[in-house]
């Protein structure tokens, strides 16, 4: 029940960094004029619609006129456009929340819808897909190599690997990615350097998957590079730490295999700290996705951001801004859960 | 005084790499600082008649050393200058010397300054090594000024005539290969390709190859007073390759761009976090000092902060509110305290039992003062190590900002001219000088401090450190 | 002799050069014997346990010494035969620190029956049940099976990790500053339960501290170390009353007693630094008997009385 309390008041913070996020943007919004902006543009839509539709039964222009002057009217009363923007920031908390904003200004979904709903939505699970792989890749080499290190601490080998991981940790995400695309895409012409297919892609499913797997290795090898420095810099560190603990030596002292000992005593007891450092780096390594799809025009939610800032589309900016916040949030709640799970002095 | 910590500091590599890495940079920066303006952004880089005459993304000029194929040289000639009678002669002599066509080929004239009003006469001729002089173009300047003479005409903005482009020239010089090779070309499509092809080409079969030797190009100005001037003359041969990094789709000489950089980037990482460190410590201490109300506010707020992704809010909020660097590193540093204040806090709980708080205490200090000669003191030396640390983290999240397109157009940065080589298929392209200098360079910079905080670790670890 | 220790020598590589930890130690125990090992800290006395277990860590190295367990050299083992047949099984430990000689991640009582686990294939419940049993033998509650380490206090920690030392039934526990980080009350209790213990199983002790008159409560035998170096091994009343090293006079001088009128004395000077140690006997900066010989040579051991000395003063 102690877990529930707690991790109940986690997501209650957690819920305080989405509803902060959102309140920051809609106030932005709301005090540089966008938000009206982006709901007079709704109604001009609509008007068009009015238009077309009307023009085939009223014929004389002056009363079309008057027809749609009256329907603006009632669509400003509506949205509350004649209110000034604090009073309509509630609905456009509503909004927001509900992705309801209306249509891009020149970006389409791949089936060709305009609403900003559908293109970011459609994009969602490509993100997803790059992102969740590379951290779990990153993940198990960034331990296994961490451990592997510990052992090793002190040696050549080890002190090598530790400038490595500085210098991954300086090394530009987008700026690797444009180097493996000189490399590995045009130097040696191992793989595609941009996009999610081939065009067209293949019918087969299975050729269509590998296909994926293909396109998908650059930006997943350039996440890993990216990230795996720190992975194996703190899992070494905390693998360390614990090692030089007095139960690690009396479990040695209890006559344990030594595999037992790594696993148990070791990496067992490692572990949450390990996952702290991971939701910590949490909001870069999302920061990361969104510049390796701009390099790579991987169909994602980053490329998006990228796609939509040149086209100057503030409506699916703020769609993305929002979705990226709740997938943070989402992921971060799932680890701190996780985190619960894994080290009972949290518990209770 | 702090002789013990100079010598741990610089006992590994990595102090001394990173120490030698930051001078260079400061070095660089100073040296930019000093002799740059500081509108150098709006005023020269994003100012396109500024690179006029350079040459379009071309390599460096060191490429010819490995290159099989040199390419030519960019090239600024003056001119000789000769008059009689009321003629102002002005001769430019060249050697083409290279396997490969000059990228373009124009004149620049500036700086008239006229006694009277009449029309001048503009004549340009071209000898080839296998030539004598052919008129290439005749040309009226006129003008109008009111008041008295002497008329300064060309002053701020220089005639410019580019031999590439103009329709005469390429007409005159068809007709020069048709008459003595009889080889025939058509002025449009000798304007499409760039007339210099022909101007400095001779006919081999059915194309044009370059033709190596003595080149002179003369410009014959009819003026209406003898007094009359021209205070500038250049021709400006455009080279297959530029200076020491080249140059990008503007012409911009890519040297000067990146040296900009470097004062730029050290400004942002400095400033952001000097005022992170400073913002950070002050909540820090006095959320884990004074405890109560503060304590709780300050908390609430660093652990929604904290917990904010960083770069969707970056981009929404430059995108929206303007994409200029202050703003950036406004955002930067409101984000940017909350992660020291945390650790601030834990610390400052931990010195606040030591007996020699309590001691102070009992004597009477202000808190003040405690806070000052006690507490502050204490959290100084981790507080700086934090500070160096967190230089990186702003300059690559510039660069990441700039990388997406949202970098403050008023001054050039690493980020920027990245971008923009992205942007125009740099990677397609081949423009290695192009993309690959700026991030070796954010990288370099990243580094250097990265190595400095190493080196700190083990002054500064507060586990490590002993209670004097 | 249940267990015959010869001459045991180690040392430490450090930063600074080699650390003489421990020179030419030498003892004996018999089975149900406890041998009180008293030294200041930095004396080797945790090395010594260290030895016995060959846990010693990567920057030691065991120059000479033989340990003859049952007729058994146990530094000449292979590892894996060591870990098989005596860790644990035969001789066990009780670290310094119980605050962290637990597993935090794992339940006290599973780690109390891993050994039975590990070691003897037990199954599971069977395990548990034994555990739960040897939890019972050292006054704890079978509740705190499914306890978690943090749940704990500082004394039941303690009896957990004693617990633990027994599970396997071993001859020989050592026991290094057992009750050094808890209350006195506490103590006396641990101090208790651990004589009780000794008498039930028949155990033999090396129980090291750095408390002498701790030691002399629960031990037969006291063995004084200065400097790595055991300077005075002799039967605990002999050593108590009658202490025949220069050291081992002064240790006893600076225990403050109820009966005495005289104020403690304190030992003057510092322990030498091991890396580079003083040359001859390495008590002479400190000794208020030092003779010439004592700069230059190491001293011998000899027996007086009961006890065996390495003193020259008993030079005849």
């Amino acid at each position: 029940m102690i877990v529930g309390k707690k991790l109940a008041l986690r997501g209650i913070t957690l819920l305080g960094v989405l509803f902060s996020v959102l309140l920051l943007v809609v106030v932005t919004l709301g005090a540089t004029g966008l938000s009206d902006n982006m709901l007079k543009a709704i109604v001009s839509d609509q008007l068009r619609e009015l238009r077309t539709s009307l023009a085939q039964t009223i014929r004389d222009p002056l009363e079309l006129e008057k027809v749609l002057e009256q329907r603006r009217n009632q669509l400003y009363d509506f949205y509350g456009l004649d209110e000034p923007w604090y009073n309509r920031l509630p609905d456009l908390i509503i909004r927001v929340l509900s992705l309801d904003l209306g249509s891009a200004r020149n970006l389409k979904s791949f089936s060709g819808s305009s609403k900003v709903s559908d293109i970011v939505l459609e994009r969602l699970p490509n993100t997803i897909l790059l992102v969740t792989t590379a951290l779990i890749i990153s993940g198990l080499l960034g331990l296994y190599f961490g451990v592997k290190l510990a052992i090793k601490a002190g040696t050549k080998f080890d002190r090598f690997f530790s400038y490595l991981s500085s210098i991954s940790y300086a090394l530009p995400t987008w700026w690797l990615g444009i180097i493996f695309i000189l490399l590995l895409a045009f130097q040696l012409r191992i793989f595609p350097p941009t996009g999610m297919y081939s065009s067209p892609p293949p019918s087969d499913n299975l050729l269509k998957f590998l296909d994926l797997l293909w396109h998908a290795s650059l930006p997943i090898l350039t996440l890993v590079v990216a990230s795996i420095g720190g992975w194996i810099y703190s899992v070494r560190t905390m693998v360390l730490n614990v090692a030089q603990e007095d139960f690690v030596t009396l479990g040695r002292a209890k006559g344990l295999k030594e595999s037992t000992i790594m696993k148990r005593y070791i990496i067992r007891v490692a572990a949450p700290p390990i996952l702290t450092g991971l939701i910590l780096g949490l909001a870069g390594s999302l920061g990361g996705a969104i510049l390796t799809e701009t390099v790579f025009g991987w169909p994602g939610m980053g490329r998006l951001y990228y796609d939509a800032i040149l086209a100057l589309d503030e409506n699916v900016i703020i769609a993305l801004t929002f979705l990226f916040t709740l997938i943070y949030i989402i992921a971060r709640f799932i680890l701190e859960a996780l985190y619960m799970v894994l080290d009972p002095r949290v518990r209770y | 005084m702090f002789k013990e910590e100079i010598k741990i500091f610089l006992k590994g590599g990595s102090g001394k790499v990173g120490l030698a890495l930051f001078t260079l940079l400061l070095a660089l920066s100073l040296y930019v600082i000093a002799s740059f303006p500081l509108d150098f952004g709006v005023r020269y880089w994003n100012n396109p008649s500024y690179w006029a005459d350079y040459p379009i993304t071309v390599p460096p000029a060191w490429y010819n050393f490995f290159s099989d194929n040199p390419k030519p040289e960019h090239k600024i000639i003056s001119a000789e200058e000769k008059s009689f009678d009321n003629n102002l002669q002005l001769s430019f002599r060249f050697k083409q010397v290279y396997d490969d066509f000059p990228s373009f080929i124009s004149l620049r004239l500036g700086k008239f300054t006229l006694n009277s009003l009449n029309p001048l006469t503009l004549e340009l001729y071209l000898k080839r090594p296998d030539s004598e002089f052919i008129l290439l173009k005749r040309q009226i300047l006129t003008s109008s000024f009111e008041g008295n003479p002497p008329f300064n005409l060309y002053f701020d903005e220089p005639l410019r005539i580019s031999l590439t482009a103009d329709p005469d020239v390429s007409f005159e010089i068809s007709s020069f290969l048709s008459r003595k090779y009889n080889f025939k070309i058509l002025q449009t499509e000798l304007l499409s390709k760039g007339a210099h092809v022909a101007l400095f080409g001779k006919p081999e079969k059915d194309i044009l190859i370059p033709l190596k030797g003595d080149y002179e190009i003369v410009v014959n100005l009819k003026l209406s007073d003898p007094k009359d001037k021209v205070g500038e003359a250049r021709l400006i041969l455009g080279g297959g390759v530029y200076g020491l990094m080249g140059t990008d789709s503007l012409g911009r000489d890519l040297f000067v761009g990146l040296l900009f950089g470097f004062p730029v980037a050290l400004f942002i990482g400095a400033v952001v976090s000097f005022l992170v460190a400073l913002i950070g410590t002050f909540n820090g201490i006095i959320s884990g000092y004074m405890g109560g109300k503060s304590d709780t506010l300050i908390q609430r707020a660093s652990d929604i902060l904290a917990n904010m992704p960083l770069l969707p809010l970056l981009i929404f909020l430059t995108f929206v509110l303007g994409q200029k660097l202050w703003l950036v590193m406004l955002i930067l540093i409101v984000f940017g305290w909350p992660g020291l204040t945390i650790l601030i806090r834990s610390m400052v709980l931990q010195i606040k039992s030591f007996q020699f708080i309590e001691a102070a205490q009992a004597l009477g200090s202000t808190r003040g003062r405690i806070i000052l000669k006690h507490i502050f003191p204490q959290t100084a030396p981790f507080v700086f190590a934090q500070m160096i640390f967190s230089v990186p983290g702003a300059i690559l999240a510039e660069a990441a900002l700039s990388f997406l397109g949202l970098g403050d157009p008023s001054l050039p940065t690493w980020g920027q001219i990245l971008e923009l080589g992205f942007r125009r298929g740099g990677i397609y392209s081949g423009y290695w000088w192009w993309i690959l200098p700026p991030g070796i360079l954010i990288m370099i910079t990243a580094f250097t401090f990265l190595l400095i905080a190493l080196a700190l670790e083990p002054l500064v670890n507060p586990r490590l450190r002993r209670i004097k | 002799m249940m267990l015959e220790l010869k001459d045991l020598t180690v040392n430490y590589l450090t930063d600074r050069g080699r650390l003489k930890a421990l020179n030419k130690v030498s003892f004996s125990l018999s089975e149900g014997e406890a041998l009180g090992v008293v030294g200041e800290s930095g004396s080797g006395k945790t090395t010594l346990g260290l030895s016995l277990m060959r846990l010693l860590p990567k920057n030691a190295e065991l120059l000479e010494g033989k340990a003859i367990f049952n007729g058994l050299d146990i530094f000449g083992l292979l590892e894996e035969e060591f870990r098989r047949k005596i860790r644990w099984k035969k001789i066990s430990m009780v670290f310094q620190g119980a605050m962290n000689s637990l597993n935090p991640v794992i339940k006290v009582g599973h780690q109390v029956a891993e050994p039975l686990i590990e070691h003897e294939n037990l199954p599971k419940p069977e395990a548990y049940r034994r555990a739960e049993e040897a939890l019972e033998q050292v006054g704890l509650n079978r509740q705190v099976f499914h306890c978690y380490p943090h749940e704990l206090s500082g004394g039941m920690k303690q009896r957990i990790v004693i617990a633990m030392a027994l599970i396997l039934s071993p001859k020989i526990v050592i026991l290094d500053e057992p009750t050094s980080a808890l209350d006195v009350s506490i103590q006396a209790q641990i101090i208790n339960l651990l004589k009780k213990l000794k008498w039930e199983l028949s155990l033999s002790f090396i129980f090291i501290t750095h408390d002498i008159s701790l030691a002399s409560d629960i031990s037969d035998r006291i063995a004084v170390v200065y400097a790595g170096e055991i300077v005075e091994i002799g039967p605990s009343e002999d050593v108590l009353l009658n202490p025949k090293h220069p050291y081992t006079k002064e240790l006893l001088e600076s225990i403050p007693r109820i009966t005495l009128d005289k104020l403690p004395s304190f030992i003057a000077g510092s322990p030498p630094d091991m890396v580079d140690p003083p040359k001859g006997c390495k008590f002479h900066p400190r000794c208020p008997e030092v003779m010439d010989i004592c700069y230059r040579e190491e001293p011998k051991d000899f027996t007086v009385s009961k006890q065996r000395v390495r003193c020259w003063l008993y030079n005849d």
